[in-house]
C-alpha cells in the first residue's frame, strides 16, 4: 500500500494537523467573550440543593450567605453524562441503544490506548510487561470495535430509517459515520484475524517516534491505522468535537451562575465589553458607530 | 405543500404557499370532559384583508402582521439587512452578550433530536416538523454556513445542507421566531448541554435589532413605551399613583386592615417594583403585598420614578439594547432613593432579567442587590410576625412554576414551602419544579393577541400545561369543588386566565388562579373575610 517512509510521513502530517487545530479550536472556544448570565437548572454545585434544582438565589439576602459549590456532585454530573450518556437515556432511549456502545467503544479505544502506553511505559523503567498485555489489549481493543461498530451502524442505519433524522442528516454526518465505521470493521479484523494489533501499534507508533523507517504494516492494518490518523485529521473541523464543546456548554453557560461583585474580575470584563462599539442598524438601537455599549443603554429614550 | 413532508430547506420556497398549516383538529387530545373534538374552540379565520396585506405563510397563524413589501426591490433590501445582521450576530463587539452560547448552539448540535419531546408545543401540535426545537435551528446554522462563513457557497451542502436565502426565508423565519416560548426545556434535555430556546430569542434580536422588526405588543407598546411613558401599561406616575391609592381603599374595605403604600421612601430596606400589569388586571395581588409587608414590619417603599414602578422588561424577550436600557432604569431608581435592596415582585421575566440576565450590565454604581419577593416572603411566613390558620386555606392547591423563576434561575423551594405550611391540600403538577412545562404565554406570548394567535398561543401554546393543570386535580375533576392554581407570575397569570376562559375550565371543572400573595393573606388570622374570590377574573 503505502511505502514506509511516505507511511511515516503522512501519519506526522495527519497528527499535526489534529494537535494544531484541535489546540486552536479549543481556544478559539475558550476565549470568546464573558456572556450575559443565562444559568439552567439544575445547576449540580448548588450544595444540598441540586437534587431539586435549587439554586443560592433561594436564600434570603443571598449575597450575606456563604456560597458553597459541591464539586463532587458536578463531576458526579458530568460523569454519569459522559460515560453513560444520561439524558439521552432520559430523552431519546430509541437513540440511546446505539449511541452508547457508539461512544463505549471508543472509550474503550482510547483505554486500550492508555494501556498500551502504561504497559510499554513500565517496560522502559524494566518492569516486563509487554508480552503478557499485549495479547489483552489487544482483546480489550476488540471489544472496543466491536461496540463502537454496532454503534456506528445502528447510527447509520437510524439516519436513513428514522425520520426524526431524514432532513436534518447532511453529507457530512454520513461521511462521518461511514469512517468511523470502517475504522471499527478494519481494527475488529485485524483482533479477528489473531494478529498483534496492540503490538504492531506499538511498533508502528516506535517507528513514527524514532524515524525508524523499516517499520511495516499488513494491508488492512495499515489502512486501519490511515483510516484512524485520517480520522484524528478530520475531527477538529466538525461537528464531532461536540466533546470539547460540552464542556464550555455546561461549565460556561448551564453552570456559570458567578454573580458580579464590584471590583472583580468579572466586572471589569464586563466593563471593557460594555465599551464595545455598536454598529446594529435599527432605528431604536440609535447606533452611529461610535457609540458604545454604555453609550445606547444610558442615552434618555423620552422624545 | 402541507400534504408533504416540511423540509428545513422549504422554509424559503413557495411563498405563496403556507408551508405547515396547523389548526385545532391537528392537536393531541385532552383529558375528559374536554376531550371532545368538537367542543374544541374554533380558530379565528383570516380576513381577507389581513391575508393580502400581511404575512401568513408560515402556518397559517399571524403573530407579528408583518406587512408585505411592496416590490422586488423592498424584499431585496430586507434580505440584505438580514444578511448584515446575520454577521453582527456573530461579531464581539456587537453580540458579546450572548456571542459563546449562541456559537456553542450553531456548531456543535449533531441532530440527535433529544430535545424534541421536551417541547410542549412541539408535542401539543401533534409533531409539526416547523415547531421542532431543532427545525428553527437548523434553518439559522444553514444559513449562517452557507451566507457568513467563508467557503460556504462552496461547503455548506456538504456539511450543513441546503437553504436559500430569500424573502420568503426571511419573512417566515420571523414568524417563526415566535412560535417559541423560550421556556428552555429543550436545553435541559439536550445531551450536549446546547440552547435552541435561545437561538429563537437569538433570532429575534437579529430581527429587532438590525431590521427594526419585532411583535408591537412587545417593542412598540413595551419596552419603548415603558422608557418613554414610564410603563408598558401606558400608566404615568400620576394614574400609578393613584391606583396605587385606589388599591389601598379597597384592601381596607376588603380586609378592614388599614395600608397605606409608602412612595420614594428615602433610605427604605426594599424597594418593591411590582410589573405593573398587576395593578391594572390583577390590583388584589399589589394590595396583598402591602398587607403582608405591613404586618411583617417590613420598611419598604415604591418607586414613582419613570419604569421604576414596573418591573416589566421585555428586552428579555427579543433586544439586548432595549433589556439594557430597562434594567439600567431599575437600578438608578433603586440607587437614588438609597435603598438596600431591589424585591421583585410576582413576575418571572422580571425575576430573571433583574436577577441573572442584566447582572453583568449592572456595574459600578448600578450594581444594587436584588431578590426575589419568593425569599422574602418565605422569610416573613416563617418569621412568626404574622398568625395564620392555614384551615382557611382548606381547598385544593396546585402550583404552576413559572419558567423564568424556576428552570432558569433555581428558585423552587421556597414557595412551596410556604404552601406546603399554608395550603393543607397542597399538590404537585407532573412534572413540576424544573423540570415543568411553560404556560404557553413565556417569551411575551401572554400579551400578544393580534389576528388568530389567541387561538394558537392558548390551543397549541398553553395545551401540556392545561393538560397538567386538569391532572393535578384529577381526583375532585367537577365543579363542585372550588380549586385554586397558584401562579406566582404576572405573565403566566394572563395566559391562564385566558387559557382557562377559552376552554370553560371554571364553568367545567371550577378552577381559577391566582398569586402567592394572595393564598399567604387568606390564610392571615387578622383578614376576617375571605380574600380570595372564587370567580375568573
Amino acid at each position: 500500500m503505502f511505502g514506509s517512509t511516505l507511511l511515516i510521513v503522512v501519519s506526522w502530517a495527519l497528527l499535526a494537523v489534529f494537535v494544531v487545530a484541535f489546540i486552536l479550536r479549543t481556544i478559539r472556544i475558550a476565549r470568546l467573550p464573558v456572556h450575559l448570565r443565562w444559568e439552567l437548572a439544575p445547576v449540580p454545585h448548588e450544595k444540598g440543593k441540586s437534587h431539586y434544582g435549587g439554586s443560592y438565589l433561594e436564600e434570603f439576602e443571598w449575597w450575606t450567605k456563604p456560597r458553597e459549590k459541591d464539586s463532587i456532585k458536578e463531576a458526579s454530573y458530568m460523569l454519569q453524562e459522559i460515560l453513560l450518556l444520561k439524558s439521552v437515556w432520559e430523552n431519546n432511549r430509541r437513540l440511546w441503544w446505539f449511541s452508547f456502545p457508539f461512544h463505549t467503544g471508543m472509550y474503550v479505544l482510547i483505554g486500550a490506548g492508555a494501556l498500551l502506553l502504561l504497559s510499554n511505559g513500565l517496560e522502559v523503567v524494566g518492569v516486563q510487561t509487554a508480552g503478557g498485555w499485549q495479547g489483552g489489549i489487544s482483546i480489550f481493543a476488540g471489544a472496543g470495535f466491536a461496540l463502537g461498530g454496532i454503534g456506528a451502524l445502528g447510527l447509520l442505519v437510524s439516519r436513513f430509517v428514522d425520520p426524526r433524522f431524514r432532513d436534518y442528516t447532511t453529507p457530512a454526518a454520513l461521511f462521518n459515520l461511514i469512517l468511523l465505521l470502517a475504522i471499527f470493521v478494519t481494527g475488529g479484523y485485524v483482533v479477528a484475524a489473531s494478529q498483534n494489533l496492540a503490538g504492531s501499534v506499538w511498533d508502528f507508533g516506535t517507528g513514527l517516534v524514532t524515524g525508524d523507517l523499516s517499520v511495516e504494516l499488513s494491508g488492512v492494518l495499515q489502512a486501519h491505522v490511515l483510516l484512524a490518523l485520517v480520522f484524528l485529521a478530520y475531527l477538529p473541523f466538525t461537528r464531532m468535537m461536540h466533546f470539547v464543546a460540552k464542556y464550555f456548554t455546561y461549565h460556561q453557560v448551564r453552570w456559570d451562575d458567578e454573580p458580579l461583585v464590584a471590583g472583580g474580575r468579572l466586572e471589569q470584563e464586563a466593563n471593557r465589553l460594555l465599551e464595545q462599539p455598536v454598529t446594529w442598524g435599527a432605528p431604536h438601537v440609535n447606533a452611529n458607530g461610535s457609540k458604545n455599549w454604555v453609550d445606547v443603554a444610558t442615552e434618555e429614550m423620552k422624545t | 405543500m402541507s400534504a408533504k413532508k416540511v423540509r428545513v430547506k422549504d422554509i424559503g420556497k413557495r411563498g405563496d404557499e403556507v408551508l405547515c398549516p396547523i389548526g385545532p383538529e391537528d392537536l393531541v387530545p385532552l383529558p375528559p370532559p374536554y376531550d371532545n373534538p368538537e367542543d374544541e374552540p374554533a380558530w379565528k379565520e383570516l380576513g381577507a384583508a389581513t391575508q393580502e396585506k400581511v404575512v401568513c405563510n408560515l402556518d397559517g397563524v399571524v403573530a407579528l402582521s408583518l406587512p408585505k413589501p411592496k416590490d422586488k426591490a423592498e424584499e431585496e433590501e430586507y434580505v440584505e439587512k438580514f444578511r448584515a445582521g446575520l454577521k453582527k450576530l456573530l461579531e464581539k463587539n456587537n453580540n458579546w452578550t450572548f456571542l459563546q452560547p449562541l456559537l456553542l448552539s450553531l456548531d456543535y448540535c449533531v441532530n440527535c433530536q433529544s430535545c424534541n419531546d421536551a417541547c410542549p408545543v412541539f408535542t401539543a401540535s401533534g409533531g409539526k416538523e416547523i415547531y421542532r426545537p431543532t427545525y428553527r435551528a437548523e434553518v439559522l446554522r444553514r444559513l449562517v454556513a452557507k451566507y457568513v462563513k467563508p467557503g460556504g457557497k462552496l461547503f455548506s451542502r456538504f456539511t450543513h445542507g441546503d437553504i436559500d436565502l430569500n424573502w420568503t426565508t426571511i419573512s417566515r423565519l420571523y414568524e417563526l421566531s415566535y412560535r417559541c416560548t423560550l421556556c428552555r426545556r429543550c436545553a435541559q434535555a439536550c445531551p450536549i448541554g446546547l440552547d435552541n430556546g435561545l437561538i429563537s430569542r437569538e433570532l429575534r434580536k437579529l430581527f429587532s435589532q438590525e431590521l427594526g422588526w419585532a411583535a408591537k405588543e412587545l417593542h412598540e407598546k413595551g419596552t419603548v413605551l415603558q422608557l418613554e411613558v414610564g410603563s408598558s401599561t401606558g400608566m404615568n406616575q400620576v394614574v400609578v399613583k393613584d391606583n396605587i391609592e385606589f388599591i389601598d381603599e379597597d384592601m381596607a374595605d376588603e380586609t378592614g386592615i388599614q395600608v397605606e403604600t409608602p412612595w420614594d421612601k428615602e433610605g427604605a430596606d426594599v424597594l418593591l417594583i411590582h410589573n405593573a400589569g398587576e395593578i391594572l388586571a390583577w390590583p388584589e395581588n399589589p394590595g396583598a403585598f402591602a398587607i403582608i409587608l405591613d404586618a411583617a414590619g417590613i420598611d419598604w417603599t415604591l418607586s414613582s420614578a419613570e419604569v421604576a414602578y414596573d418591573g416589566v422588561n421585555y428586552g428579555l424577550f427579543y433586544d439586548d439594547v432595549q433589556l439594557s436600557r430597562v434594567a439600567v432604569k431599575h437600578s438608578e431608581a433603586a440607587k437614588k432613593l438609597k435603598v438596600n435592596k431591589i424585591v421583585a415582585g410576582e413576575c418571572g421575566h422580571q425575576h430573571k432579567a433583574m436577577l441573572t440576565v442584566s447582572d453583568r450590565v449592572l456595574t459600578g454604581e448600578l450594581a444594587v442587590k436584588r431578590e426575589s419577593c419568593l425569599t422574602l416572603l418565605e422569610e416573613i411566613v416563617f418569621s412568626g410576625k404574622i398568625e395564620f390558620d392555614p384551615s382557611k386555606n382548606d381547598f385544593p392547591v396546585t402550583l404552576h412554576d413559572p419558567c423564568n423563576i424556576v428552570r432558569n434561575l433555581g428558585i423552587v423551594e421556597p414557595q412551596r414551602r410556604i404552601l406546603r405550611y399554608l395550603c393543607p391540600q397542597f399538590r404537585e403538577m407532573t412534572p413540576h419544579g424544573v423540570d415543568n412545562y411553560c404556560c404557553g404565554g413565556g417569551s411575551g406570548f401572554a400579551v400578544m393577541s393580534p389576528n388568530n394567535f389567541p387561538d394558537w398561543r392558548l390551543s397549541v401554546g398553553g395545551r401540556v400545561k392545561l393538560k397538567q393543570i386538569l391532572d393535578a386535580f384529577a381526583d375532585q375533576p367537577g365543579p363542585e369543588v372550588p380549586k385554586y392554581l397558584c401562579a406566582p407570575c404576572s405573565n403566566c397569570k394572563g395566559q391562564l386566565r385566558d387559557l382557562l376562559q377559552y376552554y370553560d375550565v371554571l364553568e367545567k371543572s371550577n378552577i381559577t388562579y391566582g398569586g402567592l400573595v394572595e393564598l399567604i393573606v387568606n390564610a392571615m388570622v387578622d383578614v376576617k373575610e375571605p380574600f380570595i374570590k372564587w370567580e375568573m377574573h
